[in-house]
């Protein structure tokens, strides 16, 4: 067998026991369903009290430096779209660690025959979080409406690339923070900082000082998380340099990541838990 | 040629050493005192296929650390390592679909779901056909017994329940080589003779190779006929459990380990004025 063949047969593999941890999963929280339904609601929540931030401060100006508030709304959508997939998959990166390098979960990791990133993930996953995938489209199909957006053809296609670039971001960032813990060997209290910084990717950037804008954009690049790919949806050409750049910044970063994290278990291999 | 077959297996840990109170805290953020522990030092250890080996050792004198090498979860610091055609922590994820592990202070299974959506996801991640994985399922139900609890989740089971589950789910694939990590420890007699029934049997009928840590002597008398100590990192003797009476002029187990752990070696006479009451 090729060495193409059998990581191809790897892959698949992989992706077949995905959907074998997701109906475990599944199972699972139907044993605990005032447990799902606590995260489902708790989750909505925050959007809605996101949403009503946003919607009353409106009330009070017409535009904040020349953003309406359907743009604002519909970058908030936008983001929301790959915000889902990253709570629903990678949340728990931050489990890293604690759970598995201090507490030496990895060891079980380690001796089974699949990829320890993967098993990390599968292990930690929420799937039920991704309703705010579902709630961030509601809210960029509704504010695009509102602004009188005409989509062309090629926006669908465009979005997938761009919510997979900006998912990928989120997925470098995490794993990155996470790779950490095999030399910190416990948390650093990074993840939160962290977190709430990727929150000011859902706001314009023109409206950051200079050092700000740098930052989300060339060190923690949230604003490829949303910001920038929503601009371009709602047409906003300008930005299209920095839109299109989204998926190369993704990759990149998850590249970056994932090599970290490969020198993070070989850490963790020399050195015991 | 061997099934497991280490030479000069070596594992260095390099020790921090806090200091005392908040200047050496203060200190120790600017310069850390390191400190090598050689936890496995140079040992050899050949096995041949379908051989049972109890390998002991007081706490701490670095049987797990071997175990976690010939696993693959650990990389060693020095020597070589070549399990069933692998070396282990080189060919990971290929090399861990042909073996089975037990940690008996770890569960493998997963906390929340039933012991039986365990095993079907193991069946899956392995590869298992579904014949052969109800053919075995009957099979280590015979013995092992677990079928009236098969449906609840591993953390609503007793310690003992929990090992039954776990010996399962490690040979479900059908390993070469099984390794378990204290299966016995904390259960009661009968869980023990029934884990070492069942050990007995596969051994003997499926041809696996089972390496096992103990500190119940119990477990290698009724399994074990070759035996591995080690004890600061070094192997103070390995050959069976024949032999080892025989060097002694004894066969109390018991009495013969705790002189290996203080330090005397057959030929000295400091251990037979203290042979202890057991055997008199």
């Amino acid at each position: 067998m090729s060495k193409q063949s059998g990581f191809r047969q790897d892959a698949a593999n992989h992706i077949i026991i995905f959907f074998h941890y997701m109906a475990q999963y599944i199972k699972t929280k139907m044993a605990y369903r005032a447990d799902f339904f606590i995260y489902v609601f708790s989750d909505l929540l925050q959007q809605s009290v996101n949403l009503v931030f946003i919607l009353v401060i409106f009330t009070k100006v017409p535009a904040i430096k020349g953003w309406t508030r359907d743009q604002i709304l519909f970058i908030y959508g936008f983001f929301l779209i790959p915000f889902g997939l990253y709570s629903g998959f990678l949340n728990h990166l931050f489990d890293v660690p604690e759970k598995y390098v201090l507490e030496g979960e990895l060891d079980r990791v380690l001796l089974r025959p699949l990829n320890a990133w993967f098993q990390v993930v599968v292990e930690t996953m929420n799937p039920e979080l991704l309703i705010g995938t579902l709630t961030g489209i509601v809210i960029m199909v509704y504010s695009g409406n509102a602004m009188g957006l005409v989509p062309t053809w090629w926006d669908f296609p465009l979005t997938l690339v761009l919510v997979f670039g900006a998912t990928m971001i989120y997925a470098g960032v995490y794993t990155f923070l996470a790779s950490l813990g095999f030399w910190t060997e416990g948390n650093m209290g990074l993840m939160p900082m962290v977190y709430n910084l990727s929150n000011y990717g859902r706001y314009p950037m023109t409206i950051y000082r200079g050092p700000v804008r740098f930052i989300l954009t060339w060190v923690l690049p949230f604003a490829f998380a949303g910001f920038y790919p929503a601009a371009i949806l709602m047409h906003r050409y300008e930005y299209i340099g920095y839109a299109l750049l989204t998926p190369v910044i993704g990759i990149l970063s998850f590249v970056f990541a994932y090599r970290f994290w490969v020198a993070g278990i070989r850490r963790y291999r020399g050195t015991g838990s | 040629m061997a099934l497991i077959e280490a030479r000069g297996l070596t594992k260095e840990f390099r020790i921090f050493r806090r200091r005392e109170g908040v200047m050496g805290a203060f200190r120790d953020l600017f310069q850390r005192d390191y400190t090598t522990l050689r936890a496995v030092d140079g040992i050899d250890f050949v096995v041949a296929e379908g051989e049972m080996v109890g390998y002991i050792g007081a706490n701490g004198a670095g049987k797990s650390t071997t175990i976690k090498m010939l696993t693959g979860i650990l990389v060693p610091t020095a020597g070589s390592v070549n399990v069933n055609g692998f070396i282990p922590y080189k060919e990971r994820e290929k090399y861990t679909r042909g073996i089975g592990v037990v940690f008996g202070q770890r569960s493998q299974l997963w906390w929340d779901i039933a012991v039986i959506e365990s095993f079907k996801l193991l069946r899956r991640i392995y590869n298992v056909s579904q014949e052969e994985f109800k053919a075995r399922l009957k099979k280590f139900d015979d013995i092992l017994e677990f079928g009236s609890f098969l449906h609840l989740p591993v953390r609503k089971l007793s310690l003992g329940q929990r090992m039954r589950c776990d010996l399962t789910a490690a040979l479900l694939h059908n390993p070469a080589i099984l390794f378990l990590d204290e299966p016995t420890i904390g259960l009661d007699v009968l869980g023990k003779a029934k884990i070492r029934e069942f050990l007995k049997e596969i051994n003997s009928e499926s041809k696996t190779t089972v390496i096992l840590t103990t500190h119940d002597l119990g477990d290698i008398e009724a399994l074990c006929p070759r035996v591995a100590i080690i004890d600061k990192g070094k192997m103070l003797y390995d050959g069976s459990v024949d032999n080892l009476y025989a060097q002694w002029g004894h066969d109390k187990m018991e009495d013969i380990v705790k002189k290996i752990y203080e330090g005397c070696k057959p030929e000295q006479y400091c251990m037979i004025e203290n042979w202890g009451d057991t055997h008199a």
